[in-house]
């Protein structure tokens, strides 16, 4: 297995990040801006700031084709960031939302993209050509918390999104005029703007981090604050899905997930590092990290006296002092991302955490 | 004039749709309401085996029938049972007896509600300090004096730090993060 | 006595298993009130946010509160007081640590109600600290009260001793 590729770009902590279809390019939020990294040689170099936000930055995201990129922070506000001449030209989005945003995806079409907030809303944009201006559209229904993500289905109209009152949700956010009317799917036929395709509860009921569909949509995992991790496949409309499967871990939890193929899916989060759970229809198991346990310079412990350690367990309650973590990243994931491959199988994947670190791993 | 001083009123809590009115049922809904009797007949049961010396049957019949949506007294005489269990318990059989339900179907469920009762019976003691009145009047037979009374609660309390501690090993931190997260209280 | 005997290993064990647990936090803005990001823990202004709290106790007089939120934590301690010259001790000690609450970065300016002294961690704490390194310094500060606490009793008694020798010499 190959050695994962780390860059340590700054001590803050890295809300989310985004690789260009290209990979030569690498954006992340930081604090109240944006930085652009470019790819020179192995390292990535700062390459421009976007400024505009004046609160914390929530979400950053590059659409692969167009290469705009979309950002949105908790100031409530949401930037579309074109490339010209003279550099990044934000165009301001119309979200109409009062509180923080929490998260934004472009749609698989990049006609699209959607913002989670905390004021219980979900803001679908898309451009109006005549008004040449980012509108968006209200899915509220069911939402009784602030939404901490979102996740779209290959068809461009199916939309998952995880919640802090429990739920993980599928709508339909399909907008006449933007959107072709989407092939049938085990998700429903007939699908109006705010149709709520799927709602899901797992027994513990806690806040939903992250969700994602399976590469085919058919099946949609979330994993929440309860260290668990849910997979649904469901039937078809109004009827109850052949299997909800939960896997209760022994780890802290998860922040985000992606699926690798249809029966792969990595996790990551509290634990600060990346974790492979295997399984299909049948039931879903974790199969351990994916970090290689012998990564040179880390298996070299310290020798320490025999008092020295007694000492230590006995007032500390452990077994070894260490200031550094036996993880890549030291301190939690918060964003996992698809890097290299197809979406039915990735081959490679990138994490970034509040440590300041993207970190590039093979599946 | 109004006697009611308006400025101190808390605006949000008139508002059905504000955060703060946030409708925590909507978290538990498959919790069925269970009476106080019927978790008193459910005790008979379980001491019945603990009195025939199977502690594990015991353990995992106090935990697959926890009662969540009893009211405080029924939850209060389940924690006593449970409590009860636990004593009875020898140190050295902990681990064994932990792991063995953790590898059975549903074990790790069952653990994550035996993390609750421990974290339960840890603050239910001391308020009250009245470690004599957690001793189940009622039984008249249990070897075992369920709390020592006299040393401020330390000794039930090692009993739940050393099972904590055996448990921790086995279910992980992911167990406690659950008794957190669960809104399902015992 | 019964509670020396008893190691103070697996309380602190415990702490140390439920601090981390507990800590997991991220950067939540609050849903109450616009462009503002504040300790749910404190404002209480969502009853989803907030988590079930843990108690972890060594006996009646030794105990913890966390009180676990989407943001933050409030760690709450009792510090064990066997007598009244402890408790006055114990008193003294918070209040002196409570006014210089800024140099502890984590440290509430108020305890909880029926603890003695009270933390405060948020998300900025986890970001800028190792998680690990944070519960080292509670445990730490949890052993280092009760030591300091009976080094004072020892030194008042000292004290005490020479003060009413030498108030007593002259009536030899």
């Amino acid at each position: 297995m190959a050695q994962p590729e780390i860059h340590h770009l700054f001590h803050r902590p890295i809300a989310d990040h985004s690789f260009s279809s290209d990979r030569q390019t690498l954006a992340v939020a930081r604090d109240n801006l944006i930085e652009i990294y470019g790819k020179s040689g192995q390292k990535f170099a700062l390459q421009d700031e976007l400024r505009g936000h004046d609160k914390t930055v929530t979400g950053v995201d590059i659409a692969p084709n167009s290469g705009r990129i979309v950002t949105c922070s908790q100031d409530r506000n949401a930037y579309v960031w074109e490339p010209s001449s003279s550099g990044w030209k934000p165009t301001l989005v119309l979200l109409r939302i009062n509180r923080a945003a929490t998260c934004v995806r472009w749609c698989p079409s990049e006609s699209k993209f959607a913002v989670g907030s905390g004021a219980r809303v979900i803001a679908v944009c898309y451009f109006e050509e005549e008004n040449d201006w980012w509108v968006s559209k209200h899915l509220k229904k069911p939402i009784r918390s602030t939404i901490t993500s979102v996740a779209w289905h290959p068809n461009s109209v199916l939309l998952a999104a995880g919640s802090t009152d429990g739920h993980a949700r599928v709508f339909s956010s399909f907008i006449k005029g933007v959107d072709e009317r989407p092939a049938p799917s085990v998700w429903g036929e007939r699908l109006p703007f705010n149709t709520v395709c799927g709602e899901y509860l797992n027994s513990t009921a806690g806040w939903v981090h992250g969700c994602e569909f399976s590469p085919s949509g058919d099946a949609l995992a979330f994993v929440s604050h309860d260290s668990s991790i849910t997979v649904v496949y469901p039937t078809g409309p109004d009827m109850e899905p052949k299997a909800v499967l939960s896997v209760a871990t022994q780890l802290l939890p998860f922040m985000g997930l992606i699926w690798t193929s249809e029966n792969e899916i990595i996790a990551a989060g509290y634990d600060c590092a990346a974790y492979r759970l295997r399984g299909d229809e049948q039931g879903w198991q974790l199969a351990g990290s994916v970090e290689s346990a012998g990564r040179p310079g880390m298996d070299s412990h310290r020798e320490e006296s025999a008092l020295n350690m007694f000492k230590q367990m006995d007032l500390k309650g452990k077994v070894q002092d260490d200031t550094k973590l036996k993880t890549v990243h030291q301190n939690t994931i918060t964003t996992i991302r698809s890097y290299a491959g197809s979406p039915e199988r990735v081959r490679q994947f990138s994490t970034s955490g509040v440590d300041g670190r993207v970190v590039i791993w093979s599946v | 004039m109004s006697q009611v001083n308006w400025r101190t009123i808390n605006v949000d809590a008139l508002d059905p749709d504000s955060a703060l009115n946030f409708d925590m049922s909507t978290l538990t809904p498959a919790v069925t309401p269970v009476s106080a009797s019927e978790v008193q007949g459910l005790a008979g049961q379980i001491r019945q085996l603990l009195r025939g010396g199977d502690h594990e049957g015991a353990l995992r019949g106090a935990l697959e029938s926890v009662p969540y949506g009893a009211d405080e007294k029924g939850k209060e005489i389940h924690l006593h049972t449970v409590i009860e269990i636990l004593q009875s318990i020898r140190q050295s059989e902990m681990s064994p007896l932990l792991s063995r339900i953790y590898q059975s179907e549903g074990g790790s469920e069952l653990l994550d509600v035996l993390m609750k009762y421990l974290y339960k019976g840890m603050s239910h003691t001391t308020p009250t300090g009245g470690a004599k009145q957690m001793a189940p009047q009622a039984t008249g037979f249990s070897q075992i004096h369920p709390l020592r009374t006299g040393d401020g609660g330390g000794q039930a309390m090692s009993v739940f730090l050393s099972w904590h501690e055996k448990l921790v090993e086995i279910a992980g931190p992911g167990s406690i993060v659950r008794v957190m997260c669960d809104r399902r209280t015992v | 006595m019964a509670r020396q005997s008893q190691s103070l290993r697996p309380y602190l064990q415990c702490v140390r298993a439920s601090l981390t647990a507990a800590l997991s936090l991220s950067n939540f803005a609050s849903q109450a009130s616009e462009r503002h990001n504040v300790p749910e823990i404190e404002a209480k202004s969502s009853p989803e946010l907030l988590l079930n709290p843990l108690c972890v106790a060594r006996n009646d007089n030794e105990k913890m509160l966390i009180e676990p939120s989407v943001n933050s934590v409030r760690v709450s301690i009792k510090i064990k007081q066997a007598d009244e010259i402890e408790n006055i001790l114990v008193h003294k000690f918070t209040r002196f640590l409570t006014q210089r609450a800024e140099a502890f970065f984590v440290l509430r300016r108020k305890a909880v109600k029926g603890y003695d002294i009270s933390f405060l961690i948020t998300n900025t704490h986890t970001e800028e600290m190792l998680k690990h390194k944070l519960v080292d310094f509670i445990i730490q500060f949890m052993e280092e009260v009760d030591k300091e606490i009976s080094e004072m009793k020892l030194f008042l008694n000292a004290r005490a001793r020479f003060v009413a020798e030498s108030f007593l010499t002259p009536f030899d």
